[in-house]
């Protein structure tokens, strides 16, 4: 009997213990579902996903979402010889996952290895502008360019190519042609990936800052939306993460679900229509304007984007830096759309549909990205709006990479796009309108002031003055909403789909990054 | 026999060579640049500069004859060069790597095939105008109507969603095979069903299955022996060719259940012009198509001794 209480007590405390370990433990492990395969995760190059590569490799410095920087793996830096010279104090305590120390040496063999294959990354000025690297001793790194250039931080910031992956990875010494492994220093490791099927990352044990509370992220890929979606639901994935990733139908289903939470960024990028300033007819600034004023973006906002997508006044968002230039914005306003289309000439002749000028009917192309199903809806809703004040709008459907030759030879008068997004906004989205390779580009031909706004731009790129900066930026911002050259429809916002109990879901600075080092599980 | 086998083969030899012609044409026909592609698409801006050193790695800067040559003959030993999006990966790695599921896929979908519409179409044909057979035959309208996407999610939907019995998508175990199998198959069968079905219907009003009735033989004798073996002929030729169709047709299939196949590998390569992977995949396709045209040949041959008179073999 005495055995037999003693026994009934050990379980009564024993119990609790066990049950209380039990409910404790927490979920370490999140899977979530990818539209395609990571691929080469070489950090120096442009292939593999840029989520996989930012959680494997640090930068030199970190870019935060109000712009300003903190240290990462460079402890601190000094800008000096008039913002020509970047000195890095490197942190000592920094291994690469395989165990070799990070340091000045393995540092320069990086940005060396990057600038052997320099004509890939001529998108980023600041490749072209270092004159050297110096290593002044094992934990100082030093960087002198050409000519000063503000955005440099931002740039080494960005998920690539300035990132480091240890020296045995390297083929030759280089990354030029492909790496022997993916090791960084980051809270990750690549621990198994099977090609077009799955990746899994599980923490790396040795590194130096804080450790993730995710011990191990599986990544399935799962192209179809649909599926993706159904997955979630049925529990096999516990988050959906990213901007085209989920449509604003399935957003707002899975909003009203208490099973799941949807989140939403802020705005990270621009929807905007390009307009061909050299074509027939949009070669008139009035046309153009008139155009801005026949296109309700709360329509486009709400009923194509169930609110989902913030209407745009401006080309960039308020939050992008030296964006926040309080312009007037094009009202939604037919009637004074059809002021500016008879002060340029457009008058409605009787018998015919579409208005006309010296005997030719208005007649313009709207072309769109066939695989994107919101460029055809909107097109769509633009072709009504045109018709409404006597336009004829055509619209016409492309798959992607003749919709892009298209752009590039500047055969269009119309055309969807995309800013790059924070933190490639507004600089580098700027820079890429110089130069003969993207749609703005070829758009941008027909207005007296372009070369006044490529200039401007290469000028506010090396401007160490922050408020000349910002005049320059001003006049091109400014000058490009006054001439009309694009109709912003919406601000993108990055979207999150996941279980209620992953907590710590955040958007990164970048739209590419998904911050697993804040998530857990609750 | 032997000479109609040979004779065979050796026009094979020139049918592959006008594809794979064909096929590498393609590259100089298409309107866009494969360099600037293969930089857009890794998301490099694609400068003068950077499409110069582009095109030199992937050899578009050689005369097109040569590459051509060099092309067929590396072809020949199996080496279909680099892909020209992801410079790390071989070709041949690329194909044989998604060739294995899409063979288990297709394999699992042939068997699917044959055993349903075989029984279903022999059951249909006995019990032709019945509420069996009509019921059928509204199943049978509506598979070849259905889109296989539409299907597909329904089926996700019912079996993984609302029973909960089967994963969504994935590769790696037979309850993934499933559901792709199911949707593959399910407009062939509706398609084998109703040729099945029409066909036995046919020789069933034909004198010598009266005559074997009248000669008392037993009602599955009949049906079996004589009704099913004379219907099959055209069926032989349908599902041999299904084959390659299965495995040049699995890409939607293939797209919603994650299935790592040779049709996904291609439509990606081919939005993204890919080309040595296209004009790998062509190739391989054709010689498919063409060995089981030949093989169905073969097996008539064998079955029918009309064929063999009529081919002098």
């Amino acid at each position: 009997m005495h055995l037999h209480s003693t026994f009934l007590k050990l379980i009564f405390i024993i119990l609790p213990l066990c049950c209380s370990s039990f409910f404790s433990y927490a979920k370490s492990d999140i899977t979530f579902a990818n539209f395609r395969d990571i691929r080469d995760l070489n950090p120096h190059l442009y292939s593999g996903e840029m989520w996989a590569q930012n959680i494997l490799y640090e930068s030199l410095v970190h870019y935060n979402d109000d712009g300003s920087f903190t240290p990462w793996l460079a402890e601190s830096w000094a800008i000096t010889n008039n913002g020509k010279t970047y000195t890095f104090k490197l942190r000592k305590d920094v291994s690469f996952s395989d165990g070799t120390k990070f340091d000045a040496h393995s540092a320069k063999l990086n940005w060396d290895a990057i600038l052997a294959n320099k004509v890939r990354h001529t998108w980023l000025e600041m490749v072209r502008l270092i004159t050297a690297i110096n290593v002044i001793d094992d934990y100082t790194l030093q960087i002198e360019l050409a000519e000063p250039y503000y955005p440099f931080l931002i740039e080494i910031a960005v998920t690539r190519p300035m990132r480091f992956i240890s020296p045995n990875s390297m083929i030759d010494g280089g990354t030029k042609s492909g790496v022997k492994s993916y090791i960084g220093t980051g809270p990750y490791i690549l621990a198994e990936h099977k090609k077009d099927q799955y990746a899994i990352f599980t923490a790396n044990p040795n590194y130096w800052g804080t450790k993730p509370k995710i011990d191990k992220i599986t990544m399935q890929v799962i192209a179809d939306n649909q599926s993706r979606l159904m997955a979630l639901e049925k529990g096999e994935i516990d988050l959906i993460y990213g901007k085209n990733m989920v449509d604003a139908d399935s957003f707002e289903r899975f909003s009203a679900l208490t099973k799941f939470q949807a989140l939403m960024s802020k705005p990270v990028s621009s929807r905007i229509v390009l307009m061909n300033t050299t074509k027939p007819g949009l070669n008139d600034v009035n046309v153009r304007r008139a155009i801005e004023h026949i296109i309700s973006k709360d329509d486009i906002s709400q009923g194509i984007f169930n609110g989902s997508e913030a209407p745009a006044d401006s080309l960039m968002a308020n939050n992008i830096p030296y964006a926040d230039l309080k312009l007037k914005p094009y009202q939604y306003d037919p009637k004074m759309a059809v002021t500016l289309l008879e002060q340029a000439g457009w008058l409605i002749v009787k018998g015919q549909e579409y208005r006309q000028k010296d005997g030719k009917p208005f007649e313009i192309t709207l072309y769109y990205d066939s695989n994107t199903a919101s460029q055809k809806t909107i097109a769509q809703y633009m072709q009504d709006e045109f018709a409404q004040v006597g336009l004829k709008l055509n619209i016409h459907g492309e798959e992607e990479q003749g919709y892009r030759d298209r752009q590039k030879a500047g055969n269009f008068d119309m055309v969807f796009d995309i800013s790059w997004g924070m933190p490639y906004d507004p600089q580098s989205f700027l820079s890429g309108m110089k130069l003969p390779v993207y749609g703005d580009y070829m758009a941008q031909q027909g207005l007296s002031e372009k070369i006044k706004i490529d200039t401007s731009i290469t000028k506010a790129l090396i401007s160490t003055d922050e408020n000349e900066r910002q005049a320059l930026y001003r006049y091109v911002l400014e000058t490009l909403h006054n001439q009309a050259v694009y109709i912003p429809l919406t601000y993108e916002r990055n979207r999150a789909i996941a279980i209620k109990s992953l907590q710590g879901i955040e958007f990164a600075p970048s739209q590419f990054d998904i911050p697993f080092d804040k998530m857990y599980f609750e | 026999m032997l000479n109609y086998i040979i004779k065979r083969l050796i026009m094979m030899i020139p049918i592959l060579l006008g594809i794979s012609f064909i096929a590498f044409i393609l590259i100089n026909l298409a309107p866009s640049d494969p360099a600037e592609v293969a930089l857009r698409v890794n998301e490099i801006m694609p400068t003068p500069d950077a499409i110069i050193s582009m095109r030199q790695e992937l050899g578009l800067d050689q005369p097109f004859f040569y590459r051509y040559i060099c092309w067929l003959y590396n072809a020949f030993q199996l080496d279909f060069g680099k892909s020209f999006i992801h410079r790390d990966r071989l070709v041949w790695d690329e194909i044989t790597r998604s060739l294995g599921p899409t063979l288990i896929l297709a394999l699992s979908s042939f068997i699917f095939i044959l055993l349903i519409s075989l029984i279903v179409g022999i059951l249909c044909a006995i019990f032709a105008n019945s509420l069996f057979d009509y019921m059928i035959r509204i199943i049978v309208f509506v598979g070849t109507a259905m889109p296989s996407y539409w299907l597909a999610l329904l089926l996700i939907w019912f079996f993984a969603g609302y029973l909960d019995l089967l994963p969504t998508n994935g590769y790696g175990t037979w309850q993934n095979l499933i559901l792709p199998t199911l949707t593959l198959s399910f407009v062939y069968i509706a398609t084998y069903i109703r040729f099945i079905r029409n066909n036995m219907i046919e020789n069933m009003q034909d004198y010598a299955i009266f005559y074997a009735r009248c000669r008392g033989l037993k009602g599955h004798t009949i049906i079996l022996k004589h009704v099913l073996v004379n219907s099959l002929h055209t069926t032989i030729t349908a599902l041999g060719m299904s084959i390659p169709q299965l495995i040049a047709g699995s890409f939607v299939v293939e797209y919603i259940f994650s299935w790592p196949g040779l049709g996904r590998l291609c439509i990606t390569s081919i939005m993204n012009r890919d080309y040595p992977i296209i004009q790998a995949y062509i190739l391989i396709m054709a010689l498919l198509f063409v060995s089981c045209n030949f093989i169905v040949d073969i097996i008539h041959q064998i079955i029918d001794p009309r064929m063999r008179e009529r081919s002098g073999s």
